[in-house]
């Protein structure tokens, strides 16, 4: 006989929730099943190119500097342009400012909860104590804060930036601004780095209860980042094999050849695998991947994780450890950024637009994200979007079956299945509005 | 004063901007808002705020739920009050294709329009962009009376407007701040910020891109149609620039300009009723 159990996910972006299928008491298997959906791979055909940059961050409120920026790339790689180095400079502290803001948002308000047996970082609820959470949660938001700040400062707008264009930059970043944000960085990093040592220190425990996830192998991590310094994207795709026995790069446009897409009946999300392999992008994917951060403090944090957990290091949890090494890194990276001259310079080039394809890469918080554009009469006759969540959506599913036989038993269901279940998907920080576009 | 964040089909964008007032509204009061807080159902709470359109039977029956339990509702964001980014599915040349691709028995169901919440609940007060900036949330959640947007973003904005600087044409396809005291319509660029509501301090123009309208239309066009609005910023351009009026009207009325999807998103092919403008803040 066959049943299922259902959880909806908070503390995540989006719609989704879980469905652990049984048949007899066994776990059959779990799935993620995104719930909502816009089509902006259909309904933005049509649309003018140079649109596409204020249209598409839109897609997600979260990480909208991402698609703003992917956007950018690819109709900069249509019509063959490139930007000059100071707005290189810009966009790149735009990605760090939406680093910084998403790491701590996941970090702190989606899966520190979890670590205080609370239902948000914002003591509502009286299980928990409110003053604790109080000054963590007080601490948190300036954190958080700083993030869109940089994003507001080199983006123009703090959510769905604007000043990015084809070619460049529509501005840059006024000196006295500049040290003025400095100043609030310095300040900042202490805080993120205490509350980042309570959270590993809280987080240990969880992991020991939750154990390493064996059976888990093989599968791939995915990343697009400088191996020195990952906050900044690369121009290929680099996939590692889990055991470290094979290493595959691509180009964004090669992506359909070296991603398989497996559409499904019953989410609005697909699914990618690489090799038919499920694949492991974000936080945890770029620390095994890397060499360096390339700044002092994270350094330091990246140290001490590789002497505890080895590397590469497999544990699901982990990625919420990663999250916090690559927030500490994203301050001190726009802190070193700030310190440049960003107002003075060409802030844009000539553009000439023209029909064709374009492909943009950026590596996004989640992993490397893929906007392709046709374009024909200056307006878009085709678009895809290859999404971070959407290559980890297989790695997803095999995490919680494995978690959800761990609960479930022929005779009993043990308790702290649905908090299991939620823990294991915040730590792939998933975006279901990214997902389903 | 309890209050509630019920998410229906957006981005999120509209949450993200309340976390950052989050240090001067006390989030404790928060009592639901999936994003950052896992209850499962709206509790009964003073204020309820709705981002978001309603796209599936899901999101219409969370809303007639949700209402039936609180007291006041905000519809926040443009995807909330006019089917904003969330809405476009529903662009005619499309909906068609649109509407057989993603159903096939996926869950929930998708409507057959995107509506604004308006349609399904009564709307208490408004509060547009896209998202709307903190400040605003500060204001209307902690004192409402403080909200009054009566002017357009060119106030807040404060770029030059030199009577002699008269452009003959809109500039090609790529923005550029050619000099970022002088207003931007000067510039030959399509700003609507004449015409759209203040009260988000003018980020766009002040970093050198045109407002693209997302606030919405300012208090002396909002109970007006659509055709007011063009109307307007056709003025605005003839009493400012010698661009040909035929240009302007072309460029305004293409349905695909992004600046056209925050602005009367809802009355291009809804009949809808428009707001009150002392519900709109
Ligand atoms: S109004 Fe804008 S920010 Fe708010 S949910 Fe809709 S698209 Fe996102
Ligand atoms: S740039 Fe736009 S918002 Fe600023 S003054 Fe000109 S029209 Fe108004
Ligand atoms: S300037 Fe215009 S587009 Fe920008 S936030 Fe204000 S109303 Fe929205």
């Amino acid at each position: 006989m066959s049943t299922t159990i259902q959880f909806p996910i908070s503390r995540i972006e989006g719609h989704a929730k879980v469905v652990v299928n049984l048949d007899h008491g066994k776990v059959l298997n779990a799935r993620f099943l995104a719930q909502e959906y816009r089509g902006f791979e259909q309904f933005l055909k049509g649309m003018p190119a140079e649109q596409m940059p204020v249209i598409v961050p839109r897609v997600c409120g979260v990480c909208s500097t991402s698609h703003h920026l992917a956007a950018v790339e690819a109709l900069e790689d249509a019509y063959d342009v490139k930007p000059p180095p100071v707005a290189e400079k810009i966009r790149h502290l735009m990605m760090v400012g939406q680093l910084v803001q998403n790491q701590a948002t996941s970090l702190f308000f989606f899966t520190l909860p979890d670590k205080l047996q609370a239902t948000s970082i914002f003591g509502a609820d009286e299980s928990a104590s409110k003053d604790v959470l109080g000054s963590i949660s007080k601490k948190a938001m300036a954190v958080r804060k700083i993030g869109t700040e940089l994003i507001a400062i080199a983006g123009g707008q703090f959510i769905h930036p604007v000043k990015a264009v084809v070619g460049g930059v529509v501005s840059g970043i006024d000196k006295a601004a500049a040290k003025e944000m400095r100043k609030k960085i310095k300040a900042a990093i202490p805080i993120a780095c205490s509350l980042f040592d309570e959270y590993w220190q809280l987080s240990q425990k969880m992991t020991k209860a939750v154990g390493d996830w064996e059976g888990d192998d093989p599968f791939y991590y995915m990343i697009a980042v400088d191996k020195n310094d990952p906050t900044r994207p690369v121009d290929h795709v680099t996939m590692q094999k889990s055991d470290g026995s094979e290493t595959v790069t691509f180009r964004p446009e090669d992506f359909r050849e070296n991603l398989q897409f497996h559409q499904v009946q019953d989410s609005f999300s697909a699914k990618t695998s690489f090799n038919d392999l499920p694949i492991r992008a974000n936080s945890l994917a770029r620390m095994n991947l890397i060499e360096s951060m390339g700044t002092p403090i994270a350094n330091g944090y990246l140290e001490r994780f590789r002497v505890q957990f080895g590397s590469p290091a497999h544990q699901i949890l982990l990625f919420d450890l990663c999250r916090g090494i690559e927030l500490i890194n994203g301050l001190e990276r726009a802190d070193r950024l700030l310190a440049e001259n960003l107002m003075d310079g060409e802030m844009s080039v000539p553009v000439e637009p023209r029909d064709g394809f374009g492909y943009g890469l950026v590596e996004a918080p989640r992993g490397p994200l893929i906007h392709h554009y046709q374009i024909e009469n200056g307006l878009i006759v085709n678009v895809e979007f290859v999404i971070p969540t959407v290559h980890n959506n297989f790695s997803i599913e095999r995490a919680l079956t494995t978690m959800a036989k761990r609960f479930v038993h022929e005779d009993r269901i043990d308790m702290g299945l649905d908090s299991a279940m939620g823990w294991v998907v915040r730590a792939f920080d998933p975006c279901i509005a990214c997902a389903t576009h | 004063m309890q209050f509630a964040v019920l998410q229906l089909t957006g981005c999120a964008g509209c949450e993200v901007s309340l976390l950052n007032a989050g240090d001067e509204l006390d989030l404790a009061k928060l009592a639901y808002m999936p994003l950052v807080v896992s209850t499962h159902d709206v509790p009964e709470v003073d204020i309820l705020l709705v981002t978001g359109g309603i796209r599936t039977d899901e999101d219409l029956f969370k809303l007639r739920e949700a209402a039936s339990k609180v007291k006041k509702i905000v519809a926040v964001g443009t995807c909330a009050i006019s089917g904003g980014v969330a809405g476009l599915g529903d662009r005619h040349d499309i909906r068609k294709h649109f509407l057989a691709t993603t159903h096939q028995g996926r869950v929930p169901r998708m409507l057959p329009k995107c509506k604004p919440i308006d349609t399904e609940a009564e709307v208490d007060i408004y509060l547009p962009g896209c998202p709307p900036v903190p400040d605003l949330y500060v204001k209307l959640l902690n004192d409402p009376g403080s909200l009054k947007t009566t002017s357009i973003v060119c106030k807040e904005c404060g770029r030059r407007k030199p009577k002699d600087l008269r452009p003959t044409k809109l500039t090609e396809s790529i923005h550029k701040d050619e000099d970022p005291n002088v207003c931007l319509v000067k510039q030959g660029q399509l700003c609507v910020g004449t015409s759209t509501r203040n009260g988000c301090g003018a980020p766009c123009p002040k970093a050198g891109f045109p407002c693209v309208g997302c606030r919405g239309p300012s208090n002396n066009l909002i109970e007006k149609d659509a055709n007011a609005w063009f109307e307007s910023l056709a003025n605005v351009f003839r009493r400012m620039t010698d661009i040909d009026p035929e240009e302007i009207n072309e460029a305004l009325r293409s349905p695909h300009l992004a600046l056209f999807l925050f602005q009367f998103s809802d009355y291009t092919e809804t009949e809808l009723e428009s707001r009150p403008k002392e519900k709109v803040l």
